[in-house]
């Protein structure tokens, strides 16, 4: 094994990194980990398509205001390998979405889980990645 | 040999022309039982630093730098790693808005496999002995590449998301060798490859067949002064592709964040 190739190898080795974890549609640029929050309230529609599905919701606020959230889910074609089917959410459905809040502060979040009042969850659970 | 793959893909419908061309070369090009079978379903997955690969990583260039995701801060500050990215490719990047791309008109074009292959999604490989084909589950891309001597075509030849990629087995590593992918984005901050980058992969199968190592190296003189690189490995599973059929609603959705439409707020 020659210098040469020793030297190379341990530079790459050095160099590189996963390539995972990335995707056109990026979770970091719209959303903060560190920011967990929940909403509860009636959908009004729910999109079972790629790139990311959306659940719109309609949440009453703490001063008796409706509010219209757009809740965003994570790559249905990932959702449906843990369980989600596109019929699992309807409109006037009650449910309640816990997930990430957008950095930005405007009313759009990131779904972890959808459980409804009685506390069952709907589907599998996502996680805060791009997928 | 049958076209049918030991996992038992089933082609969806908006695959079938092209599918069909290259199901046709499979059947009359069967693959040789002496080079190595990559044929199946692969998942991505992630391999220890110790455990890569000396015969991929000793082909990847001296100067190479990998192209990292570098989560939220790299979107908006112009951190690019290592990568030696030239002047204007640096001032085009930094004018990137990631709200640019989510648009109904942007928001379903997909990014060229530079980006979108090592993406976390999976894909599907057909082999015969001149052509292997990806159908990559993102976006819905098929890529070709062809195995029986031909070179890349003239300049005037189109660009697209997947390019002309021909290749050729050195030993037991299929190299793939990519040009003709038009301009897009490299590690989704904004720094985006030219039409005239220069792709080259590096598949080898792990002892055992059930990991695939892969490296890119990605040689762009516009954009860099070095090359970037990508180390990544997948799984075989069993299982299949699910169709993307991506819905451009998306982006108005995420444009109009729910809370700013008109009827968004009202007094119950």
């Amino acid at each position: 094994m020659g210098t040469r190739f020793l030297l190379i190898t341990a530079a790459t080795a050095l160099a590189l990194a996963s390539g995972r974890g990335h995707a056109h549609h990026s979770f970091a640029v719209h959303y903060d980990s560190s920011k967990p929050t929940t909403k509860e309230g009636v959908v009004t529609e729910f999109r079972f398509t790629n790139p990311h599905g959306i659940l719109m919701l309609d949440v009453t606020n703490a001063r008796g205001e409706k509010e219209r959230w757009t809740v965003e889910t994570t790559s249905p074609t990932y959702m449906r390998r843990s369980g989600w089917t596109r019929d699992m959410i309807k409109a006037g459905d009650h449910v309640i979405v816990d997930g990430w809040a957008a950095r930005d502060g405007s009313r759009l979040m990131r779904i972890r889980t959808v459980k409804r009042p009685d506390g069952t969850t709907i589907g599998g659970r996502q996680e805060a990645g791009d997928q | 040999m049958s076209v049918r793959p030991r996992h038992g893909l089933l082609v969806p419908r908006v695959f079938l022309g092209a599918v069909a061309l290259v199901a046709a070369a499979v059947v009359s090009l069967p693959a040789s039982s002496a080079t190595p079978n990559l044929e199946g379903f692969w998942w991505p997955g992630r391999a220890a630093a110790d455990s890569r690969m000396p015969e991929l990583t000793s082909k990847l260039p001296a100067k190479g730098a990998a192209i990292r995701d570098l989560g939220a801060p790299s979107r908006t500050g112009g951190n690019f790693g290592e990568l030696d990215v030239k002047e204007a490719a640096r001032a085009a990047a930094m004018k990137w808005n990631p709200m640019d791309e989510e648009t109904v008109a942007n928001v379903c074009k997909p990014p060229s496999i530079i980006y979108g292959m090592p993406g976390p999604f999976p894909f599907e490989i057909y082999q015969s002995d001149k052509l292997i084909v990806f159908r990559l589950e993102y976006y819905d891309q098929v890529r070709v590449v062809f195995l029986d001597g031909r070179s890349h075509p003239g300049s005037d030849y189109p660009h697209t998301t997947v390019g002309h990629s021909i290749g050729r087995w050195e030993g037991d590593t299929l190299v793939v060798d990519t040009t003709h992918l038009a301009s897009s984005t490299m590690m989704g901050n904004g720094l985006r490859h030219s039409d005239d980058v220069h792709l080259v992969e590096r598949f080898r199968l792990t002892p055992d067949g059930k990991n695939m190592h892969w490296t890119q190296d990605v040689e762009d003189p516009q954009v860099l002064n070095n090359h970037g690189i990508r180390y990544s490995v997948m799984e075989r599973r069993k299982g299949n592709n699910i169709p993307y059929e991506c819905d451009p609603s998306y982006g108005q959705s995420i444009q109009q964040r729910g809370g700013q439409e008109p009827a968004a707020t009202e007094r119950k």
